[in-house]
């Protein structure tokens, strides 16, 4: 907490900040929890909750207006349906994909999932006085925009690593292939050399 | 014989102690062994062969890249695409072969006093292009992703050519960064290391150099741990090495940590790293591009390469897998989902910074994490900004010039072009870390040569200059970056310098 205080002081102008933060009632800091898999490796359950939540709004799937212009560009595209997040388990693949993390990268994560869903850094920030776990879809994606597009570094970083595991989780997986329109490795050819 | 770590607390006594066995490790291993020296090599990735490259990217970037495919400069602005394996980086990197550029060299022998001289290196270039069976590509032989920057920079009158590839019998599958399912890449661990092997090598995988020992002006010994190959954390049993003379071949990053962690900081030491720092461009087209099959790379344009005061670029190919694309691509949430949906369509082109060449370029710091890793730092500048947005451009003209329905920046809120006069829309965004995705497969520097010691860690001949048994024969050595993709520079200096520590033998 010491150098949480520190950065705050030093990045955005400390006290001023920190005492808008405290007039935001306690009850509002509670990540809103999720039933988590047994046998969590790295996150603690509010932690699965937290990346849980980003995973949901970083691989949303509602159309937007970029989404249908891009459609003109190539035009329909027939292809199965994406699986959703029920199917793919982005935040407990996380957790194990981060198992191994070492102790201070451990340790920044942690702090980083920390402060994303701190109701006082969001009010402090400009957002609304909840945890980014109790936020409406949009309120979220209000949220993580304000965190990719930050002023801080340091919540740009934050926002490219949970972004960042959360793609490469997702559409790494061989289950979302066709609905990217990736008919997967060529198999067969390989086979047909290996023999 | 290559050994899959070790059961045992091993000590060693070789002629020569190679840590790392990548273009540099392995080609210093052959040389020395079949001058039948007793060649110890130290490898802390994992013998990885065909029969475990599945082509499945999350398996392939965490067994065969550092940090489980994670690396990055310390704010995540950069990510950087290193090897992690018998074979190093040639394990996955995606067969472009050039020789180091005349001027570059001219530059190094100019600025540092380097030894290296184009007529020098022909015969180690020769060498190397034989034993990896080096040879251009022709055109038919490209697949859309690149042929659309080869008809592009044709149309514009811009040079561009096909590149030379390391590869035989090559099914242009289009997974050379996942390893070579039919090994018909020419990697380190199919040519050089199998001929140190035969000549009497021992190369021990899954062993961690964590520190030199030296006592006086001699490096003692390579002390490190034994790594579980699947889980890659310490087994308890730990290696020790006392050579006669020890070679650094952990290439930029792992080496300069390596010296950082031994207190060999005297000098530059992990200063003055080159990354090539490349940003990424999708250009949408009509008809399908299937980027995700065909030779990775196989066209390259150096038309903007020399730009007077103004850094230079160089536009390649990079190849658009599903999870490589998902994390390069800008926005998340249905913006995220819109661009990967049209996959098979995109090409994705990248502009790579030539740095180096400025000498008031800091370029990127390695120093050490809590961890004792190699930490990298590399701040964005109103140079880099410049070239970056120049690249876009660039790439945003021939893209368009081809035919290309639309070009995307990959800016966090992504610049849509469609026609000349939007280009100019590239000035617009913000340039600044993680504002726009940026990474790098090419690492250089760390270690940089020189005859003067307050600028460089080792001298012209790579011998380390406080340590008289202590050479580094890797990238890490480059003083600057090249302007090209560098595995055949780092294999035909490397061969060069095997002379050097032959010499230091006797």
């Amino acid at each position: 907490m010491t150098s949480r205080r520190g950065f705050l002081k030093k990045t955005l102008g400390g006290a001023l900040l920190l005492g808008a933060a405290a007039a935001v009632p306690v009850a509002l800091r509670k990540t809103r929890l999720r039933a988590a898999p047994p046998g969590l490796k790295f996150f603690t359950t509010a932690e699965y909750s937290i990346w849980s939540a980003v995973a949901e709004r970083v691989l949303a799937r509602e159309p937007t207006p970029t989404t249908a212009a891009e459609a003109k560009l190539t035009g329909p595209v027939p292809r199965p349906a994406a699986p959703g997040l029920e199917q793919i388990d982005v935040a407990a693949k996380a957790d194990a994909f981060l198992a191994p993390l070492p102790p201070g990268d451990a340790k920044d994560l942690k702090q980083l999932l920390a402060l994303f869903d701190n109701a006082l850094f969001s009010v402090a920030t400009g957002g609304p006085a909840k945890p980014f776990t109790e936020m409406t879809p949009e309120q979220q994606d209000a949220h993580l925009r304000a965190w990719q597009t930050s002023r801080l570094a340091v919540r740009r970083t934050g926002f490219q690593a949970m972004k960042r595991l959360c793609a490469a989780i997702y559409f790494g997986d061989p289950s979302t292939f066709a609905s990217v329109g990736y008919p997967g490795p060529p198999y067969d050819l390989v086979k047909s050399v290996r023999r | 014989m290559i050994h899959a770590g070790s059961d045992t607390d091993l000590v060693l006594k070789p002629d020569v102690c190679i840590v790392g066995s990548g273009p540099g490790g392995s080609m210093v291993a052959s040389r020395l062994a079949r001058a039948g020296a007793k060649v110890v090599v130290l490898e802390e990735g994992g013998h990885n062969t065909k029969e475990q490259f599945d082509m499945q990217e999350p398996r392939a970037f965490q067994r065969l890249y550092q940090d489980r495919g994670n690396r990055a400069t310390a704010d995540l602005s950069i990510a950087v695409l290193q090897g992690r394996s018998v074979g190093g980086g040639t394990v996955i990197n995606w067969t472009t072969s050039y020789r180091t550029p005349d001027d570059v060299l001219a530059y190094w022998q100019k600025q540092q006093g380097s030894l290296l001289t184009p007529a020098i290196l022909k015969p180690h270039f020769e060498e190397v292009e034989q034993r990896l069976g080096i040879q251009k590509v022709d055109y038919e032989d490209t697949n859309a992703n690149n042929r659309a920057i080869y008809d592009g920079c044709k149309k514009l009158g811009w040079q561009v050519d096909t590149t030379r590839r390391n590869v035989r019998g090559c099914l242009r599958t289009g997974y050379c960064g996942m390893g070579c399912p039919v090994d018909a890449k020419q990697s380190a661990a199919l040519t050089y290391l199998p001929d140190a092997v035969a000549a009497g090598a021992e190369v021990y995988a899954n062993c961690r150099v964590e520190k030199i020992e030296t006592s006086g002006k001699r490096a003692v010994a390579a002390v490190g741990l034994v790594l579980d190959a699947q889980t890659f954390q310490a087994t308890g049993r730990t290696i020790r090495v006392e050579p006669r003379v020890l070679v650094v071949s952990g290439g930029a990053l792992n080496s300069p940590a390596l010296l950082l962690r031994s207190g060999l900081d005297r000098g530059p030491v992990g200063k003055k790293t080159w990354l090539h720092p490349t940003i990424a461009m999708g250009a949408f087209y009509k008809d399908p591009v299937e980027g995700f099959y065909g030779a990775p790379q196989s066209v390259a344009s150096h038309h903007f390469a020399h730009r007077n005061e103004n850094a230079g670029f160089f536009l390649e190919a990079a190849p658009v897998h599903p999870m490589l694309s998902a994390i390069a691509a800008p926005g998340f949430g249905a913006g995220l989902r819109g661009r990967m949906s049209r996959l098979p369509n995109l090409c994705a082109t990248i502009s790579l910074m030539i740095d180096g060449f400025d000498e008031a370029e800091s370029g990127g710091t390695v120093t050490l994490r809590k961890d004792s890793g190699p930490k990298l730092d590399y701040p964005f500048t109103p140079r880099m900004h410049e070239c970056f947005i120049a690249g876009m451009k660039a790439i945003a003209k021939l893209h368009l010039a081809n035919g290309a329905l639309e070009v995307q920046t990959f800016h966090n809120d992504p610049v849509h072009i469609t026609t000349e006069a939007d280009i100019s829309k590239i000035d617009q965004p913000p340039m600044g870390p993680n504002l726009f995705a940026a990474f790098t497969a090419h690492q250089m520097g760390g270690c940089r040569m020189g005859a003067d010691p307050a600028h460089s860690v080792v001298d012209p001949k790579l011998r380390h200059h406080d340590v008289e048994n202590l050479f580094v024969v890797d990238g890490s050595v480059f003083p600057t970056g090249l302007g090209v993709n560098p595995m055949e520079s780092i294999y035909g200096i490397s061969s060069w310098a095997a002379d050097n520590v032959k010499a230091a033998l006797t």
